[in-house]
């Protein structure tokens, strides 16, 4: 009995030493920095999603969450370009190939352009310029979007990347 | 105040001769692959705005007259059409119209400034000599403040510039408590009688931007003031600030250091939160180095602007030569970065104008300087005559795409104004729910501008005239909405209240067309807007120019329109 009453009493002891402290998980005041900065964002459901299950809000900013959301949308670009080339693979009527290849050249200027000038912005404190760039690749998405005349095989990806986009450049501001 | 001159001319002399050539010969620059060659065809490049002939610019940056010679400095990617890589750009001039270009004059090569060398201003020494201020990017990416001294001061063009050893004067410290990603472009310093010189240094602390005032008595050692030269509570970081003297009841402007009973004050700063700027008038207490707006100007990004469209980082200098304050400012773009990195350029400088108090008290004014004139070329003029209501009348004879055109409206029947509605305090919102498609009793009446020949693409520049309570309204609009069929644009209105008195003055509006950017003035400067349109078709030969009526009632105009000549940006520098 009194075996099992210290045993039990080391467990707890060791629970509320290490229970706190598990990795990865956000910190209660993080959450609410999390929280408050996605109130002042259009999408807040998507923003906290998105920054809860990153473990590097748990140490971030507000300057930090931005950089890891536009991470997120660097992400969902290369995602949507490697998904762009792989369907350029395929047999293509010529307006689904030509309006690829538009998208192509659009999450090109996404990758090469507004990702790299939004993390030099937010790094060095210049946040108009990334919140300009964040907000660009949005209007680069819709533009992509409104590429194909027919159906877009792009619809659900482009409509992503908006979305980030948006919620990205509201946290900048 | 001999031994402090004393001081600083032995500064400089240690400074030449100390300073070791930090001219890198390989300058550090990040590698932005946006490169790919621009499009042949360039409907959007201005013929007689400042740019060069590729890449990103933004900030002007310590404009200045030299010996007769005026100074641009510019932010300038020399790798792309993206921001980046920046450095300071040069042009020089004779005439603030055409350029001669130069090399870079400032670029990374401290550690002071390694990873940026953002914003700043020129101030002129007491004996003539120039020297600049400038926001550097540190390693650790700290924003601090650098002095730069021209290499050889009889090179008319200052070509050259040396950078102190002891850069950087001005950082954020834990001492200071200066939130090091929030403290930027330092403005031409003013020297009071008490031999000090200050400086202020756009920062913010959580919400309130400020303006924090640095004093020096030989331009090396900098210390900081208790307290900020003024600060405003909820409106964010404050850019490119700009603080100078206006004489009150004079066009004229004074040098920066200038002030008493015979000057107001105005301090002028950019927000970053919502990309416009706002100034305020007011007055500057020496003894307490401060500034307080006048009763009734508006301290917020609701106040007064230079310009209610397009048009941010703007700043002033005294142009010694012909005594009056001139005001630059930078217009990006309205399109999207995929149409700028195809164009290869990106960024354009307003037409240099002329600031000056109003007779008001309450506002300024401005005009583009009277140079840009000399660009006007044939004339069409259309004598007074009756607009009727829902007309529109073509101006041929000039180049639609490269144009000054300046109408002057005349109302008879007052009484037909609309009511204004009290809860209309928004101009911007007002225009872009009414647009010039939206028919009015006194008004929209205006030029279409950019136009295409079947009217799918115009840019409306006009007015509508409201009754207000006991008095006329009057609204000036810049509507974009149809400027473009290319949808990736931001074809955002603007609007701005214009204080003229229908009733005892004509109501005038001038315009300045460059293919992708139209400047308007209305009552002869008391609202400036600017918009940046990229038609499809209303380009090149193919753009119209309109004068229309859109209202219910007749006015009367009177017309002059000028084909505008090409300004040389690539003038051949005499050495």
């Amino acid at each position: 009995m009194k075996l099992l009453l210290l045993i039990f009493l080391v467990q707890s002891v060791l629970q509320t030493i290490y229970l706190p402290a598990s990795q990865g998980a956000v910190q209660p005041m993080d959450v609410r920095l999390i929280e408050q900065t996605c109130k002042q964002t259009p999408l807040y459901d998507v923003c906290v999603s998105i920054l809860k299950s990153d473990s590097r809000s748990s140490k971030a900013d507000v300057t930090g969450l931005a950089l890891i959301m536009v991470d997120v949308l660097k992400a969902k670009a290369t995602g949507t370009t490697n998904y762009i080339k792989t369907l350029l693979r395929g047999n293509l009527k010529g307006d689904v190939r030509r309006g690829l290849s538009s998208c192509a050249d659009l999450y090109n200027t996404v990758l090469e352009a507004d990702i790299p000038v939004a993390i030099e912005a937010l790094q060095k404190g210049d946040p108009k310029f990334a919140e300009q760039a964040a907000n660009d690749a949005g209007i680069e998405a819709r533009s992509c979007e409104s590429s194909f005349s027919g159906h877009s095989p792009l619809t659900e990806s482009n409509k992503s990347v908006q979305d980030v986009s948006s919620v990205a450049a509201a946290i900048v501001r | 105040m001999a031994i402090s001159s004393a001081w600083l001319v032995f500064c400089f002399l240690l400074l030449r001769h100390a300073v070791v050539e930090l001219e890198a010969s390989h300058h550090v620059y990040r590698n932005l692959q946006v490169s790919s060659s621009p499009s042949e065809h360039q409907p959007y490049r201005t013929s007689y705005h400042f740019q060069p002939p590729q890449n990103w610019i933004n900030d002007p940056n310590g404009p200045m007259i030299y010996r007769g010679l005026y100074h641009l400095f510019y932010q300038y990617n020399p790798k792309g059409a993206v921001w980046g890589n920046i450095v300071w750009a040069h042009s020089t001039s004779t005439d603030l119209v055409n350029w001669t270009p130069h090399e870079p004059a400032i670029y990374p090569s401290q550690q002071s400034d390694i990873n940026g060398c953002w914003s700043g201003s020129t101030t002129i020494l007491p004996w003539g000599t120039p020297v600049i201020l400038y926001t550097g990017i540190d390693p650790q990416d700290q924003q601090v403040q650098n002095l730069a001294i021209p290499k050889n001061l009889s090179d008319p063009y200052l070509r050259e510039w040396v950078k102190s050893p002891k850069n950087p004067l001005m950082a954020p410290t834990s001492a200071n408590q200066i939130n090091a990603s929030s403290f930027r472009d330092p403005t031409s310093a003013w020297l009071g009688p008490d031999g000090t010189w200050r400086v202020i240094i756009g920062s913010k602390r959580h919400t309130r931007g400020l303006a924090i005032l640095y004093r020096s008595k030989d331009f090396i050692r900098w210390v900081k003031s208790q307290h900020p030269l003024h600060s405003a509570k909820d409106t964010g970081m404050w850019e490119c600030p700009d603080f100078f003297p206006v004489l009150v009841n004079s066009e004229l402007g004074v040098d920066t250091s200038i002030m008493g009973p015979d000057v107001k004050h105005v301090l002028k700063v950019s927000l970053d939160n919502t990309k416009h700027e706002y100034y305020t008038i007011g007055t500057y207490n020496l003894g307490k180095d401060n500034y307080v707006p006048d009763k009734g100007q508006v301290d917020s990004d609701s106040g007064l602007r230079y310009d209610y469209g397009k048009y941010y980082a703007s700043k002033t200098f005294f142009d010694s030569a012909k005594n009056r304050r001139i005001l630059l400012g930078w217009i990006n773009e309205s399109s999207s970065v995929n149409d700028d990195i195809k164009k290869g350029w990106s960024g354009v400088q307003a037409i240099p104008r002329i600031l000056w108090l109003d007779t008001s008290g309450k506002q300024l004014v401005q005009w583009p300087i009277r140079e840009i004139e000399k660009l006007r070329g044939h004339e069409v003029h259309l004598p007074k005559q009756v607009l009727e209501g829902g007309s529109a009348l073509e101006v041929s004879g000039v180049t639609a795409v490269q144009a000054d055109v300046e109408v002057s409206f005349g109302i008879s029947e007052l009484e037909k104004a609309e009511v204004l509605n009290p809860s209309w305090t928004n101009p911007q919102e007002l225009c872009s729910k009414k647009g010039a498609s939206v028919k009015g009793g006194l008004g929209p009446f205006g030029l279409l501008v950019l136009a295409s020949k079947g009217l799918q693409e115009y840019t409306a520049v006009f007015f509508r005239i409201f009754k207000g309570h006991n008095k006329y309204v009057v609204l000036m609009c810049s509507d974009q909405s149809r400027s473009s069929l290319n949808n990736n644009n931001d074809k955002t209105n603007y609007g701005a209240f214009l204080d003229v008195d229908p009733s005892r003055e004509k109501v005038s509006l001038r315009s300045l067309i460059d293919h992708s950017i139209v400047e308007s003035f209305g009552g002869k400067g008391k609202a400036c807007i600017t918009a940046r349109v990229y038609p499809t078709l209303a380009i090149d030969d193919k753009a119209h120019l309109h004068v229309f009526n859109n209202g219910t009632e007749n006015v009367q105009f009177t017309l002059s329109a000028w084909s505008m000549k090409k300004a040389r940006l690539d003038l051949e520098s005499k050495l």
